[in-house]
């Protein structure tokens, strides 16, 4: 609880900070987006965030993946978050990335998809574009910390497919992410 | 002067027709207004406008670049013999039809009908006549249906009150089940007999609905009034985004079916279904090019989405924009020589256009902080997108000549994808309101008060055929 509440905060700082932003465009053009994943995150991060769903931590030195499924081994993968209409990857997903590296890089045979979604605000067709940025800017991140891109496919779902339905920041949150799929192992 | 039709029943399912009814007593209280009387021309809205355009209002007809005025037009009930099975097969629906048509034709004005004066029809006197001209009626409408088996036959009179002399005689026969149909046909008739081209009403709109099971959608068709919804695909994934060819034949969409999204070409019934290969990812927001040869699409390249087209056979893919940035939604101009387009290139997403070469790009929107998926007029002379400034989304039109824009939706919810009608005089878009989404249709310059035609599932991403039948 006490951690959702922060994580609820810093994401509304985040959407203060978007809303600001957006209000006031700059007289020159901003530069594009990149999806380099060592872009410098745009909320200040306070603590190490919490995810809005937080899992136990992956005990990834004790694991064997023969006995396990493939939807267990979906669940060692923890989702990078995003902010609200951005791709980069920020501080807290940088965290869970290097983690999800470790144990992808431990564990080679393991092949999977990133899906990439985005929450319920802006057009269908937009957020499908932005989803596809979102999977790949992990995978970039990925495989910048070694994990070979040949194991990895991505794909967006944009908001076809939310993880939470709610309208609100929380919900939001939840679905802007990076999500992971075992496919093969 | 008089002509005869015979109108061939379209099988009519009795879901599509269960369906139809429901959407219509769904469609007061969605919209939290009820319909205002159609004499009364509503009154300029000063609600706030989130898009922060300007409101479109009926009296603002400049932007259709519209003279005339609506015709203002008596419609009384439909003369027919008093059989209870006729009544609720043909008799009602042909005369609900006929002045759900006709009042949302921008043609003309239907006269309050607790107005009208008993019997006096036709007029035969200059009494009678002015009775009916008391209700604000100029024209008077009247029709008879008659049953001779299972067909139906519909007579139909267009009186000048003003004269006393009728100026159309129609006469229509078919199925009692196509009732709808001839009035349609007749609807149809009567718009070209003021305008010289006639109205959308026998025309059709394919989406996207995901009634069927959770996390699919399917690619739907239906009467451009909600009636006829039938499912053409059965990918049993998200299949998304239909676009209708020049001809009306078939459909391109975005489909998961063999996991990545592909592009997807099906008929109009659901047959000859076949994907287009294509070596991009993501392969969004399918758009036909206006000889219907080409596709043009959002493909993505290692994370960054950019503008392609290819021919219809996977021939021929070029890429046409080349920017960091997301460019999405590719929509063709009538003239086929420019596409829209949505891109973030100069911070928040915006409205641009380029030629077939990606070259001449250059920004259309320039008010307010997200305008996308952009959709020329059938004449190329205006552009309707979902518009945001604050808040929601809202449909807003703008005449691509002067840069006038005006918000034609209002009210809460999400209001987006729009779609023209072929005759340019009706856009139908998907509004999402609460955890509901479903197909608006309204009126191009603003007027009236858009109807919800969709109420099973979710229904999402309209495209209205392009030819009128």
């Amino acid at each position: 609880m006490k951690q959702s509440l922060k994580a609820g905060s810093i994401a509304l700082a985040a959407v203060a900070f978007v809303v600001a932003c957006s209000s006031k465009p700059p007289a020159t053009p901003p530069p594009a987006p990149t999806p380099a994943p060592v872009s410098t995150p745009t909320v200040v991060t306070v603590e190490p965030v919490a995810t809005p769903t937080p899992r136990p931590t992956p005990k990834i030195d004790s694991e064997s993946i023969a006995g396990r499924s493939i939807s267990e081994l979906s669940g060692m993968l923890k989702p990078a978050f995003f902010d609200y209409d951005k791709a980069d990857v920020r501080g807290d997903a940088r965290d869970v990335l290097a983690a999800n590296a470790t144990w992808l890089k431990k564990y080679t045979s393991v092949q999977f998809t990133i899906e990439g979604h985005t929450d319920e605000r802006g057009t269908a067709q937009y957020n499908l574009a932005l989803g596809d940025r979102r999977a790949n800017a992990a995978k970039d991140y990925l495989v910048s910390l070694g994990v070979d891109a040949s194991r990895v496919k991505t794909v967006s779902y944009g908001k076809e497919r939310p993880f939470a339905t709610g309208h609100d920041e929380d919900s939001w949150q939840k679905n802007r992410r990076a999500n992971f799929v075992v496919t093969g192992k | 002067m008089r002509e005869e039709k015979k109108i061939s029943s379209k099988r009519i399912g009795r879901a599509g027709a269960l369906l139809g009814v429901a959407a219509l007593a769904w469609a007061v209280p969605l919209l939290g207004q009820a319909p205002k009387p159609a004499t009364s021309p509503a009154a300029p809205s000063t609600a706030n406008t989130p898009s922060g355009f300007p409101q479109a209002s009926s009296i603002d007809l400049s932007i259709t670049g519209s003279s005339s005025a609506r015709r203002p037009l008596a419609i009384p009930m439909t003369v027919a013999p008093l059989l209870t099975d006729l009544q609720t097969k043909a008799v009602d629906p042909f005369y609900t039809t006929l002045s759900d048509d006709l009042a949302g034709s921008g043609v003309f004005v239907v006269a309050d009908p607790a107005l009208y004066p008993k019997g006096m029809r036709p007029p035969q006197n200059r009494e009678e006549g002015d009775a009916w001209k008391a209700t604000s009626a100029q024209f008077l409408l009247d029709t008879r249906l008659s049953q001779d088996g299972g067909n139906v036959s519909v007579e139909a009179l267009l009186w000048d009150l003003g004269t006393l002399r009728f100026i159309l005689s129609k006469k229509y026969t078919g199925e009692s089940r196509a009732a709808r149909r001839i009035a349609h046909t007749l609807a149809s008739d009567l718009v070209r007999q003021f305008t010289g081209k006639p109205g959308p009403f026998l025309t059709k709109i394919a989406f996207s609905s995901d009634r069927d099971e959770p996390r699919v959608k399917e690619v739907y068709t239906m009467d451009f009034d909600g009636e006829n919804q039938r499912r053409i695909t059965s990918s049993r994934t998200l299949s998304l985004a239909p676009d209708w060819s020049p001809d009306g034949s078939k459909i391109v969409y975005q489909s998961y079916e063999k996991d990545t999204p592909g592009l997807w070409l099906i008929g109009k019934d659901g047959t000859d279904k076949r994907q287009i290969p294509v070596p991009t990812q993501l392969n969004a927001s399918p758009s036909f090019s206006p000889d219907g040869k080409t596709i043009a699409f959002c493909g993505s390249v290692r994370g960054n989405t950019e503008i392609f087209t290819v021919q219809t056979d996977g021939s021929g893919l070029k890429r046409l924009t080349e920017n960091a940035a997301i460019d999405s939604t590719p929509r063709w101009s009538p003239n086929g020589r420019e596409l829209a387009f949505t891109s973030n290139r100069q911070g928040t997403p915006q409205i641009f256009m380029m030629d077939l070469e990606g070259a001449n790009v250059r920004r259309v929107t320039l008010a307010g902080n997200w305008n996308d998926e952009a959709a020329f007029s059938p004449d190329g002379g205006r552009l309707a997108f979902a518009c945001r400034n604050e808040g929601d989304f809202q449909i807003c039109v703008m005449d691509l000549s002067s840069g006038r824009t005006v918000q034609i939706s209002n009210g809460p919810g999400a209001h987006e994808a729009p779609t023209w009608s072929p005759d340019g005089s009706k856009i139908a878009w998907d509004v999402q309101r609460g955890s509901s989404t479903q197909i608006a249709v309204g009126n191009a310059d603003g007027s009236g008060t858009a109807r919800i035609v969709t109420s099973s599932g979710n229904n999402y991403s309209p495209s209205w055929v392009k030819t009128l039948e």
